[in-house]
């Protein structure tokens, strides 16, 4: 099993209660949907694009960072490592952009429903990324550390990281292609 | 330890679901509402295949990325069953 | 003559723990019993009566439930010292941690600044919207918003303390608790963050008795309540009884 049982079971529950999330959003989106529609027409796709392919990019690094740390090469799992994290400091900062962008437009929490479900969504993401990256630079600290490295504990923050990946990928879908 | 051309196999295989998952991404442009000049308009054709394509980038970062493909039986149903049911269910309350 | 040989059975841990800390460690679930019944069955608050009604429906809230709620919050000032305790048995096993101190401080501060916003507020305003019955309806409304946007919008203190609780779990290397129950407690942090529209939203799914900001919530925090109280009393069970007290 690619990392520790305890990662899985965080992801497996994290996977839920967002799943969980998701269809109350459709609950929603179902009851209003040319409301919902319109208000999707304000969101900036290429943004969008532009971001999951970044967090995409983020994730093909660190999967090459645990192929790097089980050859025994940590010192490229580091900076494979560092590299994801990156493009995950750039997802941040062009989720940031794209929320000053929409606020300055006036579309803000309460203007419509779908927005408050935007920003939530969005942001409880970005507090996954946020935590991410902490693990990520836990990650690299225990493999700095001859006597710290693990090879499960860099699978393991892979696991997480490919989680807000995946958990991007159906936001994405959700509240920036569908209609 | 794994071997050279272990990783090296075992990177193509993730490079090649990077290159699939950002070909639909990319494709998923066209799709959206956000960038069409005029309204948008509802489209279920269209909202099937985003649901659709996501089950499969879903999959694809499951099984390339969280390596599922190499794990125990259960977890590969657990995820299956995830993306399974998320996506009945999202498809099931746009459609009735 | 067959001789019938004995299995030994395998070496259980034997039930120890210190007489003190059982104690104490009961008083954490009949706490959490008793703040069922008052928040569900008395006072009303849990579901939460709805933000998107008339002033007088509001007063008339107060005016039904009015010996209930008196009952009710009556009691949780007096028990409310169980949270307390219940922190404290929490932070008792914490402090077993390798992890030391520090994350058993943040804990007890995140939870005992939360627990004025987050459980007496409510309980307060409540008391007072019921003292006087012909109070100005603004003011009952007002108070009713007071009550019901703190008990449910009191996030930080209680996302501080569980950041903390988590951070010790993993990196915790005398196994106190599971480190899945680190898991859970990030959860309740992600349920925290999806309330914070409550200040906002007057009706629907972020609103203080939406689906994602009250009950999906308050469903994980049942789970992560009954898991903590679940390792609490391992953690008792499991502690050498002629282990050194704690300085």
């Amino acid at each position: 099993m690619p990392g520790d049982v305890h990662m899985w079971v965080m992801v497996l529950g994290d996977l839920a209660i967002f799943g969980a999330y998701f269809i109350i959003y459709m609950i929603y989106r179902t009851m209003a949907p040319q409301e919902f529609l319109a208000a999707q027409q304000h969101l900036n796709v290429t943004v969008g694009v532009v971001n999951t392919v970044v967090l995409l990019t983020s994730s093909w690094f660190i999967a090459r960072s645990v192929l790097a740390a089980r050859a025994g090469d940590p010192e490229r799992a580091v900076r494979l490592t560092y590299l994801g994290g990156a493009f995950g400091v750039a997802f941040i900062g062009i989720k940031g952009y794209e929320w000053s962008h929409a606020i300055a437009g006036g579309y803000t929490m309460p203007s419509s429903d779908f927005f408050m479900f935007y920003y939530m969504l969005t942001g409880v993401h970005v507090f996954h990324v946020a935590l991410g990256l902490l693990i990520l630079g836990i990650v690299v600290r225990e493999l700095r550390n001859p006597r710290k490295r693990r090879t499960s504990m860099v699978e393991s923050g892979a696991t997480y990281w490919h989680m807000v990946d995946l958990l991007w990928i159906v936001i994405f879908g959700l509240l920036y292609v569908m209609r | 330890m794994t071997t050279n051309a272990g990783t090296a196999n075992a990177t193509r295989a993730i490079t090649y679901a990077w290159l699939v998952l950002t070909a639909i991404t990319i494709v998923s442009w066209w799709l959206a509402p956000g960038h069409s000049g005029g309204v948008a308009v509802p489209n279920v054709a269209i909202t099937v295949a985003v649901v659709v394509l996501g089950f499969i980038k879903g999959r694809l970062i499951i099984r390339y990325f969280m390596e599922v493909r190499a794990a125990p039986r259960w977890l590969k149903l657990a995820t299956d069953a995830w993306l399974a049911v998320l996506g009945v269910s999202i498809l099931a309350v746009y459609l009735f | 003559m067959t001789d019938t040989v004995e299995v030994a059975s395998p070496p259980t841990t034997p039930k120890a723990g210190k007489r003190d800390v059982w104690i104490v460690f009961f008083i954490a679930p009949a706490f959490y019993t008793a703040f069922g019944v008052i928040f569900f069955a008395l006072t009303r608050t849990m579901p939460p009566p709805r933000p998107d009604i008339t002033t007088a429906q509001m007063v008339d809230f107060f005016v039904n439930h009015e010996t209930t709620i008196q009952i009710g919050f009556g009691l949780l000032i007096l028990i409310i010292g169980g949270a307390g305790i219940a922190n404290g048995i929490v932070m008792y096993h914490m402090k077993r941690m390798s992890t030391g101190s520090v994350l058993a401080y943040s804990y007890m501060g995140g939870m005992a600044v939360g627990a004025l916003p987050g459980c007496l507020l409510v309980a307060i305003c409540f008391l007072t919207a019921t003292f006087r019955p012909g109070r100005d309806p603004e003011l009952m409304a007002f108070l009713y918003d007071l009550g019901l946007l703190s008990y449910v919008g009191s996030l930080g203190c209680f996302s501080v303390a569980y950041f903390a609780f988590a951070i010790a779990i993993l990196y915790d290397r005398n196994e106190i608790f599971p480190k899945w129950l680190a898991y859970i407690s990030v959860w309740q942090i992600v349920t925290e963050i999806l309330a914070v529209p409550v200040f906002v939203s007057k009706a629907g799914p972020f609103a203080w008795n939406g689906s994602i900001a009250f009950w999906m919530g308050t469903v994980i925090f049942g789970i992560w309540l009954s898991c903590v109280i679940v390792f609490l009393k391992k953690a008792t069970e499991l502690e050498p009884v002629d282990s050194p007290p704690l300085d």
